[in-house]
């Protein structure tokens, strides 16, 4: 039974000397049934089929004690397994009884095939008390403990505000240049055009945008505040008539008027008492007269 | 003028009543900054032998005009176009103002006067004298205005509405007339149909409530459908058409916001708070608010911050902010709460004629201070009181007066009454700005008194008074005659008053309103110890510009040991001295508390006060109640217990100003334990430190201990233990904040012995620069950092500079060396990471050129100008106009002041325009006693020629020219011109008329082109005779065959069959003729002119005086065309001297005698007429298609 556990290790010595204990043991079963002597091959036919048959009843018992979620097979595990294999259970404890069995003597121990173990740092902590021994041990400590390794904190207010301080300056200086270097600049000093660089003056299309607008970081903060709001605003009610009369495709400032319009007349046809604001009310269509 | 004061009822000086009026814009082209359109009024006669309609209209290209579907003949004529005709040599400013205010008097709608003349169809006679309705319908168009209608195209790729192209109205005062044809005036009130046929990605807003909304047959664009029911004046007529983004207001549905694409956000965060003011206003007023929805728009670009219309207002883009912006937050409120109080009075109450612009302007503004009392408190409402006070005074002493309530007499020049000014007052828009805005200020300061004379439930209850009765009104009918309830006039206003509260205020009103000037007092006291009693003296200055007599009450507050005391002083003529009883013996009780005014009782340390005297300070009307300068004399201990323990601002304050010249130790004390006062008013602590500042700048040689304010800084702000780190921002307490900002730059005025800014302060400011975290704050530091670097500039002085030395990098003093690298560093991250409203590149500017100023950085203006141009958001460009304005002043130089005043010609910017005029004119290059190689004659003639021609789509920018002009040249001849030839001196005995020589009419021989409506000096006509109906249908169809007719023709849109070009003859015999041909039927018709004068000037101005005459057949068209003179034309032209002379009546004359003067004068003159014109043909009019109207109209001489 052992036999299956280790069928698959791989250390040859271990293997043959199991494998010369079942050559006895299949000697001693055909010197049971009345054979004097046997061919070689043929014992080491019947060898490989007991071989075999532990082997599969050791797979099968394993298959099912961990399909209970265990890990070690109990007694009932084997006898399904045997069930399962065809095998008369009832006979066995009959079968072991027989009078004319032959004792065999245990194989020599020989040394179990060392599994090269992996590094362990430390001891591996027990298991308390509540966890059931069955359970795998705790790994080593190393792969869950934390093991900080920091240096002297550096908790000096001043230094940190005095370092946060300088960085920013040198990023901010460092960045100006080269914006500086690369682009346009403007002088203050005729002679000199380098020392005190003034990225030049551009005009922009829309002056106003850059100077009313947060910059992109407080703008992220602004719009998750009202994000909510923003997303009733996907009602598209109007929004197939709005494209029909667009000639010139998608215009991202006036879907963003239409959508909000309309999402906003969506809301009002959601909430009977809403909002009633002219502005909000869908453009009717051309009446069929002709003017003038 | 033609009112007189008190009458009960409102007059119209018109002969007709407008009931409604449409307006329909079909096509707006954002391209080409085009606008095409119609409108139409119905109007009532009101007397039977209406001929003439006098509409308002400007710049406005007006196609046909049909009256009951007749077509109309009409003239268009605007004398403010060129203010004083081109021949003149008059440099004299007094000359121009006068022809200025005469010419706005030509067509001031208040008058009944107008731009446009149009001759009702004589079939149409009798149904006037049956005083039944008549329907003017006019078309036109409006080709890239330059006032009234401001286009922002923004030159980027996409369609309009991709690049923000918006639109809007704008103006100063009436000035409706810019884009549309109307009766500009406040007082005349129709109901309005409103329609606007705009691009299908646009929005158009508009007064009144939004009908509906229709696409057109082609789903390209939509029309908007306005109603506007309530009767409402066109000059509260706006509209704005943009790509805009819709808010309703989540509070009120009713009330709907608009702002440029991407703007949405900050539109939300602005306009959360609007709910709160309109409760406010409603409940104050127990009236709701008088329309049935409101709009607010923000549009880029704008001519003002705040502009209010009938239900809506114009607002300026740059008034919204996020909720991180502090500094921004009060100021827009302020705004919106300014622009709804004038929807209650300026907009739904309007005013019945120009001097009763200070009632409206008074009570908007009182509501406004109401409310700012209640929102800010009542600190900030009596620091703005004192703030608004100041100004006015200072204004009032600078100039001579604002008169509120300027009542006209006869019309003679002599009576007017403000003789003291460079401009007239007859009309806001002769009006300076500068006094228009301190005229509102005065307004709203009267209004206070006279609610405390009356108090406030009784002025609240006039207010509710005057709205229900409009309310009442607006919704008669018209037949009702009730509509002139809605305009209200000082003495309606006055005598609401008295029904209501019973009280006489008539004194008040005399001293106040109907007289300019402030009263400025001379206080000093002493005291009587033996009497126990304060003598004290009150002395006016009375003689001074600017001043008046006080007579009345006044109250004084005395501050004894036994507490406060009010006494009312009666002013007299002659008294100066008053006894004051004392209540307390001096140094009686020790150790005992002392009663304040407000009942509080505080331990007081005396030790510092006079042994002998019970007083601890004398405050001189303290509640102002009278608008007045007070100059009052105590000793330094009294004024320092009046900072310490006085618990009015306004008292507080005074005595900080008054703590300047006493620079002690104990002053120094006072100051800086109010700094460190919590509970003070922040506007004080902040007052407090510049204080600080002078006093340890005249302490300097006996200062002890660190720079003022530098320990208390950093015990309020830096961290506890590096106390040479300031604290991470956190401006959660506005108070700090306001004083964190303040602080380093009343600092950096620090000086030591060498008046140099010390070592220390100026390594302390750059510490704050450097150690400035704002990552942990929830508000934007960028009014803080902007301001840390105004301390930077403060803190430089002049370079020490030996024999001029080029300014260069290696003399560079180490510490500007240190200010300039923070300042490039600013600047530059500026482009990376630009600040709100950019108010850190705002203060760089500033910085560098006053480190330019100082000779540390070599003078050059070419960044200024770099950062000037068009495309810069307004406030940096601003700032650099303002160094390149102060740069031309210290470097005298013309190239600049030419790039400036080219600026003022074309910027597109009206604001920019407006506003390098007023900096100019306020730190001017030169002044008018100065010597200065500037003052030139070319500079005189430039600036002339700005405000006579160039400036005349803008009355704002015209009186901001005629400013500067005053403050280079004064008001006479300015002395860089050589003397005037003889034959220009005015003819002063001759006032009446003003002929122009260069208005002649032109021979019928060389008129080969019809005229529409214009000719090149915007004098225009466009004549049609409707009397001859045979002639309009020769005309008509013969037109197709002449090459002109066609070209016409293809202008108009509607194919108008008659466009008859008419030809003004004169005959030598000095009768005139007009010969009225139409340009393709070669026939002609005389008309006997009886009545037309020889003069055109004359005509035009006379046109209202011209009665119909009794047999149709009779009638004379008073139409004229050309103004080039053919001098091969024996024409009646007044010479140069009758036409000077007769100048400064010029266009309002209504003297029928004049006529014959005319007469009498045109033979002696006769002979100078060929001299005029070729002096004329030599000098091409530089503004001539400045002025509006119909421009690409070829003037018929350019034809010939």
């Amino acid at each position: 039974r052992a036999g299956s556990k280790q069928a698959g290790t791989p250390a040859d010595n271990y293997h043959l000397a199991r494998r010369r204990t079942l050559q006895v043991v299949v000697s001693s079963l055909l010197t049971e049934a009345g054979f004097e002597s046997a061919e070689k091959a043929a014992v080491e036919t019947l060898t490989e089929m007991i071989q075999s048959y532990i082997s599969e009843i050791g797979r099968s018992a394993k298959s099912y004690c961990e399909h209970t979620a265990r890990t070690q097979p109990t007694l009932s595990d084997i006898v399904v397994t045997l069930v399962e294999m065809g095998f008369n259970v009832e006979t066995l404890p009959a079968y072991a009884k027989r009078s004319q069995r032959m004792v065999i003597t245990a194989p020599p121990v020989t040394n179990q095939p060392v599994t090269p173990k992996a590094l362990t740092a430390g001891q591996n902590k027990p298991h308390p008390p509540h966890i059931p021994g069955h359970f795998p041990e705790f790994p080593d400590p190393h792969t869950y403990i934390k093991t900080p390794t920091y240096r002297e904190p550096v908790s000096d207010y001043q230094v940190l505000r005095e370092k946060a301080a300088s960085q920013r300056r040198d990023v901010e200086r460092a960045l100006t240049r080269f914006m500086a270097k690369t682009g346009e600049t403007q002088s203050l000093f005729k002679d000199d055009v380098s020392t005190f660089p003034l990225i030049a003056a551009r005009p922009f299309t829309v002056p106003y945008l850059t100077a009313l607008l947060p910059s992109e970081l407080e703008m992220q903060q602004m719009e998750e505040t009202d994000s909510s709001e923003q997303d009733e605003q996907t009602d598209t009610e109007n929004l197939p008539l709005h494209m029909s009369t667009d000639d010139a495709g998608p215009e991202k400032e006036n879907t963003s008027v239409l959508q909000q319009n309309s999402s906003l007349a969506g809301s009002r046809n959601g909430e009977e008492n809403m909002i009633d604001n002219p502005y909000l009310r869908p453009v009717k269509k051309p009446k069929i007269r002709r003017k003038k | 003028m033609n009112r007189k004061k008190g009458d009960k009822g409102f007059e119209s000086p018109r002969p007709y009543k407008l009931t409604h009026q449409v307006v329909c814009i079909n096509n707006i082209n954002f391209q080409r900054k085009s606008v095409v359109g119609y409108v139409e009024l119905t109007i009532f006669p009101t007397v039977a032998n209406l001929n003439r309609i006098k509409l308002n209209s400007k710049q406005c290209r007006i196609y046909r005009v049909r009256v009951n579907d007749l077509e109309a003949a009409f003239i268009y004529n605007d004398p403010t176009l060129e203010v004083c005709h081109h021949e003149s040599k008059q440099r004299n400013l007094n000359y121009f103002s006068n022809a200025y205010a005469a010419a706005v008097s030509a067509v001031d709608p208040d008058a009944g006067n107008g731009e446009l003349c149009i001759k009702v169809p004589s079939e149409l006679w009798k149904h006037v004298d049956e005083l039944k309705v008549l329907k003017v319908h006019i078309n036109f168009s409006l080709d890239q205005p330059k006032g009234g209608l401001h286009f922002v195209v923004p030159n980027m790729e996409g369609n309009m509405a991709e690049r923000g192209a918006h639109v809007f109205s704008c103006g100063y005062q009436n000035s409706t007339r810019f884009w549309f044809p109307c009766v500009d005036s406040y007082s005349e009130l129709c109901t309005w149909k409103l329609e606007y046929t705009v691009d299908a990605a646009m929005v158009a807003v508009s007064n009144g409530d939004l009908v509906e909304t229709v696409y057109t047959h082609d789903m390209r664009k939509k029309t908007f459908h306005y109603m506007l029911t309530i009767p409402t004046a066109a000059s509260n007529i706006s509209l704005a058409i943009g790509p805009f983004e819709i808010l309703v207001d989540p509070y009120m549905h009713e009330v709907t916001h608009f702002c440029l694409p991407q703007l949405l956000p900050l539109l939300k965060h602005t306009t959360s708070y609007l709910h709160e003011v309109f409760e406010f206003y409603e409940e104050i007023l127990t009236c709701r608010y008088p329309y049935s929805c409101f709009k607010t728009v923000f549009i880029d670009e704008a001519y003002v911050e705040v502009a209010a219309y009938a239900s809506m207002s114009i607002f300026s883009t740059n008034l919204l902010h996020s909720a991180m912006i502090i500094d921004e937050t009060p100021l827009t409120r302020r705004c919106l709460a300014q622009a709804l109080a004038q929807q209650f009075f300026g907009c739904f109450i309007s005013r019945m004629s120009w001097s009763d612009e200070w009632v409206l302007k008074g009570i908007s503004g009182y509501i406004y201070g109401l409310w700012m009392k209640k929102t800010f408190g009542v600190n900030e409402y009596r620091h703005w009181i004192k703030q608004e006070l100041d100004q006015i005074v200072a204004y009032e002493l600078k100039t001579g007066g604002v008169l509120l309530h300027p009542i006209f007499g006869g019309g003679k020049e002599k009576d007017n009454p403000a003789s003291h000014l460079h401009f007239s007052i007859k009309h806001p828009h002769t009006l300076s700005w500068e006094y228009y805005t301190m005229f509102q200020c005065k307004a709203h300061l009267v209004m206070r008194l006279i609610e405390n004379r009356i108090s406030m439930e009784f002025m609240l209850q006039v207010f509710n008074k005057l709205l229900s009765l409009a309310s009442t009104a607006s919704s008669q009918k018209f037949q009702s005659h009730m509509w002139s309830q809605m305009l209200v006039s000082t003495s309606g206003f006055l005598k609401s008053i008295s029904n209501v509260s019973g009280k006489d205020i008539q004194p008040l009103i005399k001293q106040w309103v109907d007289q300019s000037g402030v009263v400025k007092f001379y206080g000093s006291f002493a005291f009587n110890r033996k009497r126990n009693v304060l003598e004290l003296e009150i002395k006016q200055d009375y003689t001074s510009p600017g001043t008046q007599k006080y007579v009345g009450p006044l109250k004084v507050t005395v501050q004894e040991l036994d507490g406060s005391f009010n006494h009312t002083l009666q002013i007299e003529e002659n008294s100066l001295k008053h006894d004051i009883p004392c209540h307390s013996k001096s140094r009686r009780n020790k150790k005992k508390k002392i009663p304040l005014m407000n009942g509080e009782e505080v331990d007081m340390d005396l030790s510092a006060m006079d042994a002998d005297s019970p007083l601890l300070w004398i405050r001189i009307d303290p509640d102002m109640s009278v608008l007045r300068k007070v100059e009052f004399e105590q000793s330094d201990f009294m004024w320092q217990y009046q900072l310490r323990y006085e618990r009015d601002v306004v008292a507080q304050e005074e005595a900080i100003l008054a703590l300047e010249k006493f620079p002690t130790p104990a002053s120094r004390l006072a100051l800086t334990d109010i700094l460190e006062q919590e509970q003070c008013f922040y506007r004080v602590r902040m007052l407090a430190c510049f204080c600080l500042a002078k006093i340890a700048n005249s302490m300097v040689s006996t200062w002890t201990g660190p720079p003022a304010m530098k320990s208390l800084f950093t015990r309020m702000f830096c961290c506890k233990t590096c106390p040479n780190i300031v604290k991470t921002n956190n401006f959660m307490n506005f108070q700090s904040y306001f004083l964190q900002k303040t602080m380093p730059v009343a600092m950096a005025l620090l000086r030591d012995v060498h008046n140099l800014c010390p070592k220390e302060v100026l390594m302390f400011i750059l510490d704050l620069i450097k150690y400035n975290d704002n990552r942990k704050n929830k508000f934007s530091d960028n009014y803080y950092r902007a301001e840390l670097i105004d301390a930077l500039a403060n803190s430089v002085t002049p370079a020490v500079s030996v024999n001029n030395e080029v300014r260069t990098l290696d003399n560079l003093n180490p510490d500007v060396r240190l200010i300039l690298e923070e300042i490039t560093r600013f600047l530059n991250m500026e482009k990376l990471l630009p600040s709100y409203r950019h108010t850190i590149t705002v203060s760089c500017l500033k910085a560098i050129r006053v480190l330019q100023k100082n000779g540390h950085v070599p003078s050059d203006p070419a960044l200024f100008k770099s950062y000037a141009e068009y495309g810069h958001f307004v406030d940096v460009r601003i700032a650099a106009l303002e160094a390149v304005v102060d740069y031309t002043k210290v470097d005298r130089s013309y190239e600049e002041l030419q790039w400036l005043l080219s600026m003022v010609q074309c910027d597109p910017v009206p604001y920019i325009r407006h506003k390098i005029l007023d900096m100019l004119t306020k730190n001017p290059p030169f002044t008018k006693n100065m010597e200065s190689p500037l003052c030139n004659e070319a500079l005189v003639d430039q600036l002339w020629k700005l405000m006579n021609s160039g400036t005349s789509h803008d009355w704002r920018l015209r009186c901001g020219a005629v400013d500067l002009y005053f403050t280079l040249f004064g008001l006479s001849r300015p002395s860089c011109l050589p003397l005037p030839e003889l034959g220009l001196v005015l003819n002063l005995k001759e006032k009446k008329a003003v002929l122009n020589p260069t208005i002649i009419p032109e021979s019928v021989a060389n008129n080969q082109e019809p005229v529409i409506s214009t000719n090149n000096h915007g004098q225009s006509v466009g004549f049609q005779n409707t009397e001859d109906d045979h002639l309009i249908k020769e005309t008509a169809s013969s037109i197709s065959g002449h090459q002109q007719g066609v070209k016409r023709k293809a202008d108009m849109p509607l194919g108008s069959p008659l466009e008859p070009g008419q030809i003004l003859e004169k005959n030598e015999d000095s009768k005139v003729k007009l010969k009225i041909r139409f340009s393709n039927s070669q026939e002609e018709e005389e008309i006997d002119m009886d009545t037309v004068h020889d003069s055109q000037a004359f005509i035009y101005h006379h046109l209202n005086m011209l009665e119909r005459p009794s047999t149709p057949g009779k009638e004379q068209s008073s139409g004229e065309i050309n103004m080039h003179p053919v001098s091969a034309a024996p024409l009646s032209v007044f010479s140069k001297e009758s036409n000077s002379s007769k100048h400064s009546d010029h266009h309002h004359h209504h003297h029928h005698e004049h006529k014959k003067k005319k007469k009498k004068h045109k033979h002696k003159h006769k002979h100078k007429h060929k001299h005029d014109t070729k002096e004329k043909e030599k000098d091409p009019f530089v503004f001539s298609n400045s002025p509006a109207s119909a421009r690409s109209i070829r003037s018929p001489s350019l034809s010939d």
